[in-house]
């Protein structure tokens, strides 16, 4: 999402997700979904004495941020559609509803 | 003008801060130096696999950095009244790190 142009602030974007009912595809479907992107503040400063003290002088930088979140998500159903008249059940997924500027979280990727 | 370049502006950058430098024992000083402000991309997906949700924060946080060393004016005899603290050179969009980081939200 780094090419993306929004304004500051965390909007709604959307993009294609494909499901696969196995790893050669048999059954698939595509869905657009929401993810929520943008531009949120964030500042960083010398640490107050306070927490320089409470980190045993470790955390000489205090970083006061906010990030782009999901607030508000709801579940879809994605139809797949197969070969041959087969049938596979609908796969649920998360879409986003609603954005918001929030507290950063530790990326796991 | 520069309040609309200020709200509008994207990115991570040097930016001017004055705090009070205080520690127990002496008298605090008013201190001007270079701090990190701005605004990174950040975003979070959902996936239809666990996590579920794949996300990017990442804040403006101190990317190289210098130690000036402040003197603390009527401390006691024990108390050094020596207070070091950071200069930002440069400004970059990180992961905050909680090795030598508060990382807060506001």
């Amino acid at each position: 999402y780094e090419g993306l142009n929004p304004g500051p602030g965390c909007h709604l974007f959307p993009f294609n997700v494909t499901i696969r009912s196995d790893r050669r595809g048999t059954c698939k479907g595509t869905h657009v979904v929401y993810a929520c992107v943008g531009y949120c503040e964030s500042s960083a400063f010398p640490s107050r004495y306070s927490v320089l003290v409470a980190s045993n002088f470790t955390h000489n930088i205090t970083s006061a941020s906010r990030c782009c979140t999901i607030s508000k998500d709801a579940k879809i159903k994605v139809r797949l559609d197969c070969p041959r008249g087969r049938h596979h059940d609908d796969i649920e997924i998360l879409t986003a509803r609603a954005c918001r500027c929030d507290m950063c979280r530790k990326s796991r990727y | 003008v520069i309040s609309q370049l200020h709200s509008s502006f994207r990115g991570c950058t040097v930016r001017e801060f004055s705090f009070m430098a205080q520690k127990p024992g002496c008298k605090s000083l008013r201190i001007d130096t270079e701090a990190c402000w701005g605004r990174c991309n950040t975003w979070e997906k959902p996936l239809p696999e666990p996590p579920y949700i794949q996300r990017h924060h990442r804040v403006c946080s101190y990317g190289r950095t210098r130690y000036l060393m402040a003197r603390l004016p009527g401390c006691l005899p024990h108390v050094s009244p020596l207070y070091p603290y950071p200069v930002a050179l440069q400004c970059h969009c990180t992961v905050c790190s909680t090795e030598d980081t508060e990382c807060e939200t506001f």
